[in-house]
């Protein structure tokens, strides 16, 4: 196989189905998707129609029943030790209800992603908590931030392992739109100014508005996926 | 950064308090129990240990019963045949008559012996208060008189009222209780206590740690606890010249006696024989114990691994492999068992006051050797009572669990 240079993400024929029988839900059904390196994706569509499956499964979080995945120039295995360590170094997630942990402060959350991933908290992470405005909530339990800041310290721990791919899942769903707008702005810069590669599933057309590309999806299939 | 492990304990404090005092109650348990037995039958073979003989003759087949029996075993004349039969390697028999006498609340083994036996009896300990009964041997005269000589119609004298027995000229009612008795029961020299149907006069105190905590005449003993008989002892320790080898002795004594004879330093295995379904039985409810504590603990691991699915996921999503879970739920439950193992070292030592200050002649052997079993097995249980609960953390389906949709 020759090493795609240009995309960071090639999914091809993925299919993906939960249950057995008639009670089976086809989730996807031989999805294409490539995301060339640096690009800031958006993936829409209505409830149900495979979005969310489609990031579990181009996030190694869940295996297709078929089709493949090359990540960074390689071929993702079934094994789910080679996923989750594809996953601990070339991915990173924001999830819509932030997902930190709650006993640890802000700090210890993104060092303990790190520490994951065998690394220790760096200069990277110092300086992301800083860029994205949340330096003076490091010391704090996620009970004590605002909504807005718990989102950016999530993107914190998501970027400081510096992924390769960044998958967001409704990452402006619990926020108003006031921080909505921050936290895509805040995409859109570490997209432009770092050369971030983004997927974003959204089901907003606002949000959907800040990426470089729109994928729609409907019933496990992209209908509409411009280059 | 604040340990995994530590950062979910200190989050869910009160749960992790009744966890950790669950684990240290039964590592109390098990520190306690086991001292408690391992104490109180150590302590009476360290007393055993301390006297000055080399060999014990006990009746024959009493075997290691014999820790556990009293009254008559052997006939005096052993004592006499033994120390004139075998001059050359024995120094002294000293015949002794066991019966138990209810003191302070609980029975005593108490000792009948002779005032003049009481250097080898006490490994040459003196006495830190009063002195020994019968000390010139006016009341064995006088007992043996009365029973072993004819009377005028040619029968021995067997009617002996207890006032004859306590005359103040040869007094026979007269005790002497070691220190640890004399405390509990608050009596000092002089003072009269009432046991065994007859009032008897303390009249020494023997340091802590002799054979026995209760000795009186053994003549009074024999007459009074032997229905008349003071030809026979229970059982008789021998002390060996200088140089003589213990095993060749025991063995000659045992042919030439017919009885048998056992090196005194074999007391501590006959009393751990006689006694070893004690520490079956501790050994059960310790390992009911911990078994009950551990159990909880798992219990606890599994609901926080099911509670905090969501966390697990979290981390798993980051890409954490199965073993940084595991070694996390493996973390938290050392530490609730280290800090348990500490709070049931502590509360041991706290329970080993309360039983010797509410029963003063027992005793809590704590020993760094069970402290260290206690801890290793709380180590054990710990990783044991983790793997189930780390197991079902590896197995969550972080898709599912942080539904993204």
């Amino acid at each position: 196989m020759m090493t795609d240079t240009t995309n960071i993400l090639v999914a091809e024929g993925l299919h993906k189905s939960y249950g057995r029988g008639a009670a089976a839900v086809h989730a996807l059904r031989g999805v294409d998707l490539r995301v060339g390196r640096g690009q800031f994706v958006a993936v829409m569509g209505p409830s149900g129609c495979g979005k969310s499956t489609l990031l579990h499964v181009v996030g190694l979080m869940t295996p297709p029943d078929a089709g493949r995945i090359v990540l960074d120039g390689r071929q993702v295995g079934c094994a789910a030790g080679e996923r989750n360590a594809l996953r601990r170094t070339h991915v990173g997630l924001i999830f819509q209800r932030f997902n930190l942990l709650g006993e640890l402060s802000a700090a210890d959350n993104v060092a303990v992603s790190l520490r994951v991933r065998g690394r220790a908290m760096d200069g990277q992470a110092e300086r992301l908590f800083e860029a994205l405005g949340v330096a003076h909530v490091m010391r704090r339990k996620p009970s004590q931030m605002s909504i807005g800041e718990q989102q950016r310290v999530a993107v914190v721990r998501a970027l400081a392992h510096r992924p390769a791919l960044l998958l967001a899942d409704e990452p402006t769903g619990n926020l108003d739109s006031a921080n909505s707008e921050a936290l895509l702005e805040l995409l859109r810069r570490v997209n432009r100014q770092d050369g971030q590669t983004i997927v974003m599933i959204t089901h907003s057309a606002t949000a959907a508005a800040a990426a470089d590309r729109i994928v729609h999806m409907k019933d496990g299939r992209i209908v509409d996926a411009p280059r | 950064m604040v340990p995994l492990p530590v950062a979910n304990l200190m989050h869910h404090k009160v749960r992790s308090v009744f966890s950790a005092a669950g684990i240290g109650l039964g590592v109390c348990m098990v520190v306690t129990l086991g001292g408690l037995a391992r104490g109180t039958l150590f302590e009476r073979a360290e007393r055993w240990e301390s006297v000055g003989a080399d060999l014990i003759i006990l009746p024959r087949g009493w075997g290691s019963s014999a820790t556990a029996r009293s009254g008559i075993g052997l006939s005096d004349r052993y004592a006499a045949k033994v120390a004139a039969e075998h001059a050359d390697i024995v120094q002294r028999v000293v015949p002794v008559f066991a019966w138990p006498i209810r003191l302070a609340g609980q029975d005593q083994q108490a000792g009948g012996i002779d005032p003049r036996d009481w250097p080898v009896l006490s490994g040459g300990r003196k006495l830190t208060a009063g002195r020994l009964f019968d000390p010139d041997g006016v009341f064995s005269r006088w007992l043996e008189g009365r029973l072993l000589a004819p009377a005028a119609d040619g029968a021995a004298e067997q009617e002996i009222t207890a006032a004859e027995l306590g005359d103040p000229n040869h007094d026979g009612l007269e005790l002497v209780i070691d220190e640890r008795l004399a405390r509990v029961g608050g009596w000092r020299v002089g003072q009269t206590v009432e046991a065994a149907n007859h009032r008897w006069r303390i009249v020494g105190i023997a340091p802590q740690g002799v054979m026995l905590r209760v000795f009186l005449p053994r003549r009074t003993a024999q007459f009074l606890f032997a229905g008349g008989d003071i030809g026979h002892s229970t059982l008789m320790f021998v002390k060996l010249r200088g140089g003589v080898d213990v095993g060749p002795a025991a063995r000659r004594l045992q042919r030439a006696t017919g009885q048998d004879v056992v090196p005194l330093d074999a007391f501590r295995g006959m009393l751990v024989d006689q006694f070893g379904i004690l520490f079956v039985y501790v050994y059960v409810v310790n390992g009911v114990a911990l078994a009950i504590a551990f159990l909880f603990v798992m219990i606890t691991l599994y609901t926080m691994v099911l509670q905090r699915t969501r966390e697990v996921a979290i981390l798993r999503s980051c890409g954490a492999s199965g073993w940084f879970l595991v070694r996390a739920v493996l973390g938290e439950s050392l530490l609730l068992t280290g800090a348990g193992t500490a709070a049931g070292i502590g509360l041991s030592f706290a329970a080993a006051a309360g039983i010797e200050a509410a029963r003063p002649l027992l005793t809590v052997s704590i020993t760094w050797k069970w402290l260290g079993v206690a801890a290793a097995a709380a180590a054990a249980g710990a990783a044991l009572s983790a793997l189930y609960p780390a197991w079902r953390a590896t197995r969550i389906d972080v898709a599912e669990a942080l539904t993204l949709e």
